[in-house]
């Protein structure tokens, strides 16, 4: 569903180059869970944006659905990091996670069906008219994922969704994006430097190298389906796993980092 | 219930204490300019609610509107457009700096070379003071462009109309209204110069004829007229911002807000 | 992370680009009439203006007109930002005083300065009085509200802390009012200064009463057409220039501000 083939990313300027992402491949199945973990630094960001057709690669090929990503690609919906700035302030909550829709001419009863789905799954059946900027950190989060949920992506990429909650308010997130993804079946890749949240969350584990970045492994997580906050992290399975991943970050800090 | 009495007080105590002091001590003027505001306010009545309304204060204001909309929709459409483009931006940026730096009235001379003296330059006079405010306050509002928005947008693909009508015009909003209220102040004073210059009707126009005729009240109650046309204008204008803006005003007082 | 910015010289292709833009537009201005596109007897072609202007430099008149100008927008930009400055502290200070006054000027600060020109006609004649008249009542309410909004921006913990130590009213205004609102008074007083350059010339072109103004009516009734482009290009010029001068002077006096406050501006 999603392949990254190649890539590689070289910001230019002020007489600098830096190589944010060196050689990186990797894909995603359709309907897969996979979560991004890597130092700070590594390109995570960057990835997304590539992926997302926001940032044009320096090499390397990028497909989503078998179609090379030259742009935003059809089918595709991004959660940015800065959620709260990327919701409009002018629009009502409804509103926000109306527009995607009407601009890609979903007929007007199709699109009130989506957005009230969309708001009932992230729990936020009763702030319809609200202003974004009138509701918490965690509830703007929620907007933001009800919007891409409310698109129908097929794939659905999340940046460092949760570094700016408080931690009951990221553990209840967590859940939901499970729940979002097992319901609506979409291809799923989440960036994250948090280790236990990509293990918690994931089907997969790929870990990055610090820059510039390359894939250093890539970990099946075996956990069970079923997850929740209370039993999957104190099984013993989740900590062995944890910290494997912790010990491969580690190991990618220390790596040289070359330069160009 | 007291504390509505207390508003209302704080709100009409000071103007009522000030009109009764004008009406009193004015009352026996004998003073030729300054004469009393009871007969102000009966050639106020005497003046205006006529043909008069009719005859000069309407046309004036409906100058007043189409150049000022006129301006609003120029100073937006060209604003957007340069503000949207680093190149187009930075070669007008001086030629615009300038324009506005010219003090408004002495465009009344140069359009009356240029157009006349009809109702054709007093619109032209008007939109060529008030609509330089509105543009580069807009080409300001377009270049602040949140850009995270502007990914969002890219990303669930809102382009063209969509994307200027949601997040351009919208996010330019609160400049572009900052640029519409100096921009109504400088179209009423236009309207009120471009009549005494060179009209045969109009509020400035008739205001002048009174001081030159030493028609003294009914100058007074001119004064007055145009006084209470700004104010109205005035009101209604921040009637409308709190409507448009008032996403605006919500998101800055949250942000004011002690974290 | 956002797109990296372009490479090069950042700060010096806008200057170009915009000095181009400013040649183009007289580059027009001077082809158009000698096309033929406008007529030239209107609106002169842009060598015949600058030349008319090298005149103007030449002739005494001008500079005594000018000097006019710069006399009465200085005293009435004085006496506005006077008056605006100490009516601002005190209604923002009294208490309970703010509240009382603030329908009034509410209501007084709209009342179009135009509208007093009869009357200071009346009252004043062609006098320079007339003009200072409108320049002071135009500009005082900008500095007013500008000052009451440096007042209210008052910390209310400093606030709280000036009270416990019983600092008097003098010292509240010396150590706590003033420094917060310094920023909104430069402020203020640039906004206040455009406000009065446009009344000056206003007055003088409608009252009569000396400076550039009058000049460019008495160009404008003798049809004499380029002194009065000349005239109208000096006034744009002395705008910039006054624009200039207090941005400059507004980064200086704040310079040691933690924050220069672009809010302010923008709520104007």
């Amino acid at each position: 569903m999603l392949a990254v083939r190649g890539l590689r990313k070289v910001y230019e300027g002020h007489g600098r180059r830096v190589e944010a992402i060196g050689d990186l491949t990797f894909t995603v199945g359709a309907g897969e869970f996979a979560c991004v973990v890597g130092p700070s630094g590594c390109g995570k960001t960057t990835l997304l944006r590539c992926v997302a057709g926001l940032l044009p690669p320096t090499a390397g090929q990028i497909e989503v659905d078998g179609r090379p990503v030259s742009g935003p690609p059809r089918g595709l919906a991004l959660v940015f990091q800065e959620y709260g700035r990327s919701l409009f302030p002018w629009l009502r909550v409804r509103d926000n996670v109306e527009l995607p829709l009407r601009s890609a001419r979903v007929p007007r009863g199709r699109r009130r069906d989506l957005v009230s789905e969309a708001l009932a799954s992230v729990g936020l059946g009763d702030v319809h008219h609200a202003y974004p900027w009138q509701l918490s950190g965690g509830m703007q989060q929620r907007v933001a994922i009800a919007r891409a949920v409310a698109y129908q992506p097929r794939v659905l990429l999340m940046d460092e969704q949760f570094a700016a909650v408080d931690a009951q308010t990221r553990a209840d997130l967590e859940d939901l994006i499970r729940s979002v993804w097992q319901r609506f079946g979409v291809t799923l890749l989440f960036v994250t430097h948090d280790i236990d949240e990509a293990v918690y969350l994931g089907q997969r584990v790929i870990m990055l190298s610090a820059a510039p970045t390359h894939v250093a492994e890539d970990l099946p997580i075996d956990l069970p389906v079923e997850r929740d906050q209370l039993t999957t992290r104190a099984d013993a399975r989740f900590t062995e796993l944890r910290g494997h991943v912790y010990a491969q970050i580690q190991a990618a800090k220390r790596a040289e980092p070359s330069e160009v | 219930m007291s504390g509505a009495f207390r508003r209302a007080g704080l709100v009409l105590g000071l103007p009522v204490v000030l009109f009764v002091v004008w009406w009193f001590a004015s009352y026996d003027s004998k003073d030729f300019y300054r004469p009393p505001l009871h007969k102000i306010l009966e050639a106020f009545r005497d003046t205006w609610f006529g043909e008069r309304m009719v005859q000069d204060v309407l046309p004036s204001l409906i100058r007043l509107g189409i150049g000022y909309a006129a301006a609003l929709a120029v100073g937006v459409t060209l604003g957007v457009a340069i503000g949207s483009a680093r190149w187009l931006r930075a070669l007008l940026e001086p030629v615009l700096e300038f324009l506005r730096a010219i003090p408004p009235p002495v465009l009344v001379p140069i359009v009356i070379l240029l157009a006349g003296i009809e109702d054709r330059m007093k619109v032209i006079v008007i939109v060529s003071g008030a609509v330089w405010p509105v543009l580069l306050n807009t080409v300001e509002g377009v270049r602040a462009v949140d850009e995270v928005l502007a990914d969002t947008c890219r990303s669930y693909r809102i382009r063209g109309l969509a994307r200027l009508r949601h997040l351009v015009l919208r996010s330019a909003s609160p400049q572009i209204m900052t640029g519409a209220r100096q921009a109504l102040a400088i179209a009423i004073i236009l309207m009120v110069i471009s009549e005494m210059f060179a009209a045969n009707n109009g509020l400035g126009f008739l205001v002048v004829q009174f001081q030159r005729s030493f028609q003294v009240t009914e100058m007074w109650s001119g004064v007055l007229l145009l006084g209470l046309i700004g104010v109205a204008l005035s009101l209604a204008f921040r009637f409308v911002d709190r409507r448009v803006l008032r996403w605006y005003y919500g998101l800055r007082a949250v942000e004011r807000q002690p974290k | 992370m956002s797109q990296p910015v372009r490479a090069g010289r950042v700060g010096q292709v806008p200057a170009l680009l915009g000095a181009a833009g400013l040649v183009a537009v007289a580059v027009a201005l001077e082809l158009a009439p000698r096309l033929g596109l406008v007529p030239a007897e209107f609106m002169p072609p842009t060598s015949t203006i600058l030349a008319e202007l090298a005149r103007q430099l030449q002739r005494p008149e001008f500079w005594v007109a000018l000097r006019d100008t710069l006399v009465t927008w200085g005293i009435g930009l004085g006496i506005a930002v006077a008056a605006g400055t100490v009516a601002g502290v005190v209604i923002g200070t009294v208490p309970g005083l703010r509240a009382a006054t603030s329908s009034t000027i509410e209501f007084l600060r709209p009342i179009p300065s135009v509208a007093l020109i009869p009357l200071a006609v009346l009252l004043y004649g062609a006098r320079i009085q007339s003009t200072l008249m409108l320049v002071i009542y135009a500009s005082f309410w900008q500095m007013l509200v500008q000052v009451l909004h440096g007042v209210v921006d008052v910390d209310p913990v400093a606030r709280d802390t000036a009270r416990s130590y019983r600092l008097g009213l003098f010292a509240r205004i010396r150590y706590l009012v003033w420094p917060t609102a310094l920023p909104y008074v430069v402020t203020g007083v640039r906004l206040a200064a455009t406000v009065a350059l446009i009344l000056t010339i206003t007055g003088e072109l409608i009252i009569g009463t000396p400076g550039l103004g009058k000049e460019i009516a008495v160009a404008s009734e003798s049809n004499a057409v380029p002194p009065m482009y000349a005239l109208v290009l000096v006034t744009g010029l002395l705008g910039v220039g006054a624009n200039l001068a207090f941005r400059a002077a507004e980064r200086r006096v704040l310079a040691w501000h933690p924050a220069i406050r672009v809010e302010a501006a923008a709520a104007l």
